[in-house]
C-alpha cells in the first residue's frame, strides 16, 4: 500500500483528535503526564501462568484488570495503558480477535476512572527482514488492525513500546498515523550498551520517530533509571516532542524462580528525579513498578510545570543505527556507486536481480569512507519502485550507512521510503508544481529530508540569482507542507565546463547565496562538472575544492575515486571538522607524495611469493595453479594477466584454473584440505575468472546458468553460499534466491533464468518437506531441470525419496556434479 | 559477561581434522573468532518450573508448556523441577554474519563457525548457571535436552520464547517455521533431580543416530 502516490484519503493529523486542553498541553511539554507502571508484574504476582497470553485477561477476567488499572489511578496516574502489550493477530492466533480483545481492554481502562486511556502496541513478536522473515507490509498490517481497533473502541491516545527494531516502531507509528487522528507515543528499549538489540542509539530513534509524527518519544524497559539517565539525556537534545521514561524497576533477577526487581520506589524516584529536571515531561513505569512507584512520581510532579526545552532544528539523516547529523561547516560524501546511468555491470545486475553485485558496491563505499550512500534503480524495462524498495531493504541489512533514495518517481520514493527503517534524503523534488505537488507530501508524512533541484518547468537558469529563486519557491512549499527548512538540501546543478564554462562561476556563487539568503544545505553532483574533459578526475578534485570553499555541505561523488578522497580528507582539516587533524594525520603520515616528474614503475606486485611452495607437488605446474591451490588470491590478478599476455583465455581457464580447482577438490576429498582451504583456493580463482572476464568485456555469461535457494521455512543459508562460490569459481552463472524461498519462486526462477540445474538446500529435518515441495512443483512446471539437493540432515536416501536427481554430500560435490551435466 | 571464542571448537565446526593450515588462513581464522567476540552481545536466561508428567505429555508446572514425545518424558522421568533456558550469540552477531557473508565468503563461513562455538559457549555458561542454582537447592542436573533432539518438536520453540521472555531480554524471535533468530541462538531443557545424573549427551541415545552424517564424520551435533 503506498497511500500518498494512490490518493487514499488518510486522518488529518493536522487536526489532532486531543482530549482536553491539559491532554493538548501535555503534547506541547507545558505540563507533565503520568503514566501507570507494569501490567505484567502486577499479574505475575496473580499467579499468571509464564507463557500465557495476559491479554486474555481482559476477556476472562475483566474485573481483575479494571482492579489493577484502579490502582494506578488512585497511586496517581493520569493515563493508564491498556492490556494489550501483545494483542495482535500473529500472538492471538485463534485464541481471540484483535478486535474483541481492545474492545474489553478499553472497557476495562475506562472502568478504572482514568483520565486518558492509552492504547498500548508492543512488539509483533516477529523479526523483521532482512535478518527475520516477517516483512514490512505484514508488521504493518497488523499494527494497523489494532490501530482501527483501539481507534473504534474509543481509546484517547497510543503508545507503542518496548521496540527494539526501529523499522517495526516505524511500522507502528505509520499504521497509527494512517488509521487513526488520535496522538501517538513511541518508546524503544536499550540495553547496556546504549543500543537497541538491533543496533538503534538514542538519538536515531529520537530524531526518525519525531520526523515521523510521533508525538512524544522516549525509552521503557530493559534497565533501572539510572541506566536510562544518559538515553534520556541523548533523546532531550534532538527531540522536538516531549520526551516520556517509563524504567524497570532496575534489572531482573530470579529468585526462586520468580522474577524480582532491586530498586524501590524511593530509590527510583531519586535517580527518576534528575531526568525529570532535565526535561523529561511524560513518566511512568515498566518491568517491576508497581502504584507504590507511581505514586512517588506523581507526587513529584504535581502542580509543577515541565522546565521550557529548546532544541536547535538538526540537519540530520540517518539509517536504523547511525544519524549524519552536520553541525557547522561540517561536509558529508554521499556515495555515488549505486546508480545505473552509465554502468554496464550495474544495469545487468538490476535487470537480473543480482543484488548481491550491488550490496558489494555498498560495502566498498562504505569502507572507502562514504557517509552516505545514494541508491538509484532507475532503468527503463525494470519494476523501479520494486527494486527500488528490495535495494534499500537489502543494502539496510549490510551497511549501516543513511541512504538517499534517489527516483524521479513518487513511486519509487515512496515504495522505498515506506520501508525504509531511517530518515532517508529524497533526491529529488524540484521547481516544477507537478514535483513539488507529487513529491513533497511524501516527504513530508515519512519525515524524510529532501534534496531540492534548482530547475523548474523553465528549465535550468543560468544565472545564480535565477538558481535561488527556484531554491526559494522550494522552501517555501516544503515549509506548506511542514517540512522544516533544516530538511531541505538544495542542489543548484552542476554543469559540465566543456559545455557551460559559464555557469561554473555561476553555479558555486549560488551554493554561497542559497546558504545565506535561505539557511539550507547544498548538495551537489560533482563529477559532471568535467564531462567532455580529457583527465577528468584531476578537474573533479579542483572543482570540489572550489565548492567546499563556497559552502557545498554534501558532494555526491564516486568515494572509491583517490583524488576525491584527498580533497575531502584535506577539506575537513582545512574547515575544521576533522579536529585537530587527527584523522588526516592517521591516513596521510606515511604517504609519499611523488617527486615532481617522477613515474610509478609498472607492476610492482610480481613479486610476491605466494607460500605457493607449499603446493608445489608438481613442478610443471604453473605459478597461477600453485596460487589457487594455496589459495593466496592476492597475487593471482597479475599472473592472470601475465598468463593472457602469451596465451588465451580459455587455456588460462582450462589449462590453470580448472586443474588448480580440480587438484583442491581431490584434496578436499582426502581429507588433506578442510573447507576453509577449499574456500579460500575457491576465492583466489575467482581473483582470476575476474580478470579474464574484464577481458572478454562481459561477454562471458558463464556456463549454466545454475539456480541455488535455502528452501522455505530453512534460514541457514551459509551451506548454500559456499556452494555458490565454488559453482561461480568453476565459472558457472549462478542465480542466488537466497533463503526462506517460496517453491513457486524456485519454479519462476528455473523457467525465466532457463536453468540447467537447481540446486536446493536444507539444514532442518523439519524443512525437507519443503524440499521435496519445491522438486515436486519443478516437476510439474520446469520438467526439463536437474535438481540437487544438499544439507547437514540429508542423506542419499533422503535424497531419492523426495526425488532429487542428485545428492550432493558437499560443495565439492555440487561443482562435479554441474561439471556432468553442463559440461 | 566477557565470553571467549574457543578457536578449537570454532575449527571443529569447519571440520579440521588436523589439516595443515599456512598462515594466512590461520591469520583469518584469528581474526574472524576476534571478530565474533568483538561485535556479538551474548546473553542467556533460565527459569525453573516443577515437573508434572501427564498423558499429553510433560507439563511445566505455571507454565504453557507441554513438552511432547518420549524422548524428552524418559528424559525427565523422577526429574522434580526443569530448567528452561535460552543462549544466544545476540542480534549483533547476526547482523554482522550476514554482513560478512556478502563481502567474503571465507571470512563469512569463519565467522559462522566462531558464533556456533559462541553460542555453545554461552549454553554451557547458562547450563553451568544452572547446575549451581540446583546444587543450591540439593539437586542435581542432567544434561540438556534440545527441542530437535529426539521426538521433541522443534514447534515449542515460539512457547519456549514466550515464557523466558526470551525476545524482551535476549531479542530472540522465533520464525513460523519454529527456527530461531539470531540463529545462534540455544534453547534447552534440563532436568533437576534428587540424585547424580548422567550430565553428558551421546548418540546412543538418539534416534537419529543411524542416518546421522554428522556422527558419521565424527562431529557429533554435540561436545
Amino acid at each position: 500500500m503506498l497511500p500518498i502516490s494512490s490518493g487514499t484519503p488518510l486522518p488529518d493529523r493536522s487536526r489532532l483528535r486531543v482530549k482536553d486542553a491539559y491532554l493538548a498541553d501535555a503534547l506541547a511539554g507545558r505540563a507533565y503526564l503520568v503514566f501507570d507502571g507494569a501490567m505484567g508484574t502486577m499479574l505475575q504476582r496473580r499467579n499468571l501462568k509464564a507463557g500465557e497470553l495476559p491479554e486474555l485477561l481482559c476477556l476472562s477476567d475483566p474485573d481483575e484488570i479494571t482492579a489493577i488499572h484502579r490502582e494506578y489511578v488512585e497511586a496517581g496516574s493520569q493515563v493508564v495503558t491498556t492490556n494489550t502489550f501483545g494483542a495482535n493477530a500473529r500472538k492471538l492466533g485463534d485464541a481471540a480477535t484483535v478486535d474483541e480483545v481492545f474492545a474489553a481492554a478499553i472497557t476495562c481502562a475506562r472502568a478504572s476512572g482514568a483520565r486518558y486511556v492509552a492504547a498500548d502496541v508492543g512488539p509483533t513478536g516477529a523479526l523483521l527482514e532482512p535478518m527475520g522473515t516477517l516483512s514490512f507490509d505484514e508488521a504493518y498490517e497488523l499494527f494497523a488492525e489494532q490501530a482501527r481497533a483501539a481507534q473504534a473502541h474509543g481509546a484517547d491516545l497510543f503508545i507503542v513500546e518496548t521496540m527494539t527494531d526501529l523499522l517495526e516502531a516505524k511500522a507502528a507509528v505509520l499504521a497509527v498515523k494512517e488509521n487513526s487522528d488520535l496522538p501517538v507515543f513511541a518508546t524503544m528499549t536499550f540495553d547496556e550498551t546504549g543500543r537497541t538489540f538491533l543496533g538503534t542509539d538514542p538519538t536515531t530513534a529520537a530524531i526518525v520517530l519525531s520526523s515521523l509524527g510521533a508525538n512524544a518519544v522516549g525509552v521503557n524497559c530493559s534497565l533501572g533509571p539510572d541506566a536510562l539517565a544518559p538515553i534520556v539525556q541523548q533523546m532531550l537534545a534532538v527531540a522536538p516532542c516531549p520526551v516520556m521514561v517509563q524504567a524497570n524497576a532496575g534489572l531482573p533477577d530470579l529468585v526462586d524462580g520468580r522474577t524480582v526487581y532491586s530498586v524501590s520506589p524511593d530509590a527510583y524516584l531519586k535517580a527518576l528525579q534528575p531526568m525529570v529536571e532535565a526535561g523529561a515531561s511524560i513518566v511512568g513505569g515498566c518491568c517491576g513498578t508497581d502504584p507504590e512507584y507511581i505514586r512517588r512520581e506523581a507526587a513529584l510532579v504535581a502542580g509543577a510545570v515541565p522546565p521550557a526545552r529548546t532544541v536547535e532544528p538538526l540537519c540530520a539523516i540517518t539509517s536504523a543505527q547511525r544519524s549524519v547529523v552536520l553541525k557547522g561547516r561540517d561536509v558529508g560524501v554521499i556515495g555515488e556507486r549505486i546508480n545505473p546511468t552509465g554502468k554496464k555491470k550495474l544495469k545487468a545486475a538490476l535487470r537480473e536481480g543480482d543484488y548481491d553485485y550491488v550490496l558489494g558496491e555498498a560495502i566498498s563505499q562504505a569502507q572507502a569512507g562514504a557517509d552516505l550512500l545514494d541508491v538509484n534503480a532507475g532503468l527503463p524495462e525494470i519494476d523501479e519502485p520494486a527494486v527500488l524498495r528490495e535495494l534499500v531493504k537489502r543494502i539496510q541489512g549490510v551497511s549501516g550507512l543513511p541512504l538517499q533514495i534517489d527516483s524521479s518517481d513518487p513511486v519509487a520514493v515512496e515504495a522505498a521510503v515506506r520501508a525504509y527503517a531511517g530518515k532517508p534524503l529524497v533526491n529529488s523534488v524540484n521547481g516544477k508544481q507537478e514535483s513539488l505537488r507529487e513529491v513533497l507530501p511524501i516527504v513530508a508524512h515519512y519525515g524524510c529530508a529532501v534534496v531540492g533541484l534548482t530547475l523548474d518547468e523553465g528549465g535550468i537558469p543560468p544565472t545564480a540569482e535565477e538558481r535561488v529563486n527556484i531554491a526559494a519557491k522550494i522552501v517555501d512549499a516544503a515549509a506548506a507542507h511542514g517540512i522544516p527548512r533544516q530538511d531541505v538540501y538544495i542542489d543548484c546543478l552542476v554543469m559540465s565546463a566543456s559545455t557551460n564554462q559559464a555557469e561554473v562561476v555561476e553555479i558555486l556563487r549560488a551554493v554561497t547565496l542559497v546558504k545565506e539568503r535561505l539557511g539550507v544545505r547544498t548538495v551537489l553532483g560533482v563529477s559532471n562538472v568535467s564531462f567532455g574533459l580529457p583527465a577528468r578526475p584531476i578537474v573533479n578534485g579542483t572543482f570540489l575544492a572550489a565548492a567546499f570553499a563556497a559552502g557545498l555541505d554534501l558532494p555526491i561523488l564516486n568515494p572509491l575515486a583517490e583524488r576525491y578522497r584527498e580533497v575531502v580528507d584535506t577539506w575537513r582539516v582545512l574547515c575544521g571538522q576533522d579536529a585537530g587533524s587527527a584523522n588526516y594525520i592517521a591516513g596521510y603520515a606515511n604517504r609519499v607524495v611523488p617527486a615532481a616528474g617522477a613515474t610509478p614503475s609498472p607492476s610492482a606486485t610480481q613479486a610476491a611469493d605466494a607460500g605457493a611452495a607449499e603446493a608445489a607437488d608438481g613442478e610443471t605446474r604453473s605459478e597461477l595453479y600453485r596460487l589457487v591451490v594455496a589459495g593466496n588470491k592476492g597475487p593471482v590478478p597479475a599472473a592472470v594477466e601475465s598468463l593472457l599476455a602469451e596465451t588465451d583465455a580459455m587455456e588460462v581457464i582450462n589449462g590453470h584454473l580448472i586443474p588448480a580447482l580440480d587438484d583442491v577438490g581431490e584434496r578436499f576429498e582426502r581429507g588433506t584440505f578442510f573447507l576453509p582451504q577449499l574456500m579460500a583456493s575457491a576465492e583466489a580463482a575467482k581473483a582470476g575468472f575476474d580478470v579474464i572476464r574484464a577481458h572478454s568485456d562481459g561477454a562471458d555469461e558463464g556456463k549454466g546458468p545454475i539456480a541455488l535457494a535455502t528452501v522455505k521455512g530453512d534460514i541457514h543459508d551459509i551451506g548454500k553460499n559456499i556452494v555458490r562460490m565454488l559453482l561461480e569459481n568453476y565459472g558457472y552463472k549462478v542465480h542466488d534466491l537466497g533463503r526462506d524461498v517460496d517453491p513457486q519462486a524456485v519454479v519462476d526462477a528455473a523457467l525465466k533464468y532457463d536453468c540447467k540445474i537447481i540446486g536446493l538446500s536444507a539444514l532442518m529435518t523439519t524443512t525437507v518437506k519443503a524440499m521435496e515441495d519445491t522438486i515436486r512443483l519443478l516437476r510439474e512446471q520446469a520438467p526439463g531441470v536437474k535438481v540437487m539437493v544438499g544439507g547437514a540432515v540429508l542423506t542419499q536416501e533422503y535424497a531419492d525419496m523426495i526425488g532429487a536427481d542428485f545428492y550432493a554430500k558437499d560443495a565439492a560435490e555440487s561443482a562435479r556434479y554441474a561439471g556432468e551435466v553442463i559440461g | 559477561m566477557r565470553y571467549h571464542v574457543s578457536r578449537e571448537e570454532t575449527l571443529r565446526y569447519l571440520g579440521y581434522s588436523g589439516q595443515r593450515v599456512d598462515a594466512s588462513l590461520d591469520a583469518r581464522v584469528d581474526a574472524m573468532v576476534a571478530r565474533c567476540e568483538e561485535v556479538s552481545s551474548p546473553g542467556f536466561t533460565y527459569r525453573l518450573f516443577p515437573v508434572e508428567q501427564s498423558e499429553a505429555g510433560v507439563r511445566l508446572a505455571g507454565t504453557t508448556l507441554v513438552l511432547t514425545g518420549r524422548d524428552i518424558a524418559a528424559h525427565l522421568v523422577g526429574a522434580r523441577l526443569c530448567a528452561v533456558m535460552a543462549a544466544t550469540a545476540g542480534l549483533s552477531n547476526e547482523r554482522e554474519l550476514r554482513r560478512l557473508s556478502l563481502l567474503n565468503g571465507l571470512d563469512g563461513m569463519l565467522f559462522d563457525a566462531a558464533g556456533s562455538a559462541l553460542a555453545e559457549e554461552v549454553a554451557d555458561a547458562c547450563n553451568a548457571a544452572i547446575v549451581a542454582d540446583a546444587r543450591d537447592r540439593g539437586l542435581y542436573a542432567k544434561w540438556r535436552f534440545s527441542p530437535g533432539y529426539g521426538d521433541l518438536p522443534l514447534a515449542l520453540q515460539p512457547d519456549i520464547v514466550r515464557v523466558l521472555a526470551a525476545d524482551k531480554k535476549l531479542g530472540i524471535t522465533a520464525t513460523d517455521s519454529h527456527l530461531l533468530v539470531p540463529a545462534k541462538s540455544v534453547t534447552a531443557f534440563v532436568g533437576l533431580f534428587d540424585t547424580p545424573q548422567d550430565d553428558k549427551r551421546s548418540c546412543a541415545n538418539c534416534g537419529f543416530a543411524p542416518y546421522c552424517s554428522l556422527r558419521e564424520k565424527g562431529t557429533p551435533c554435540y561436545r
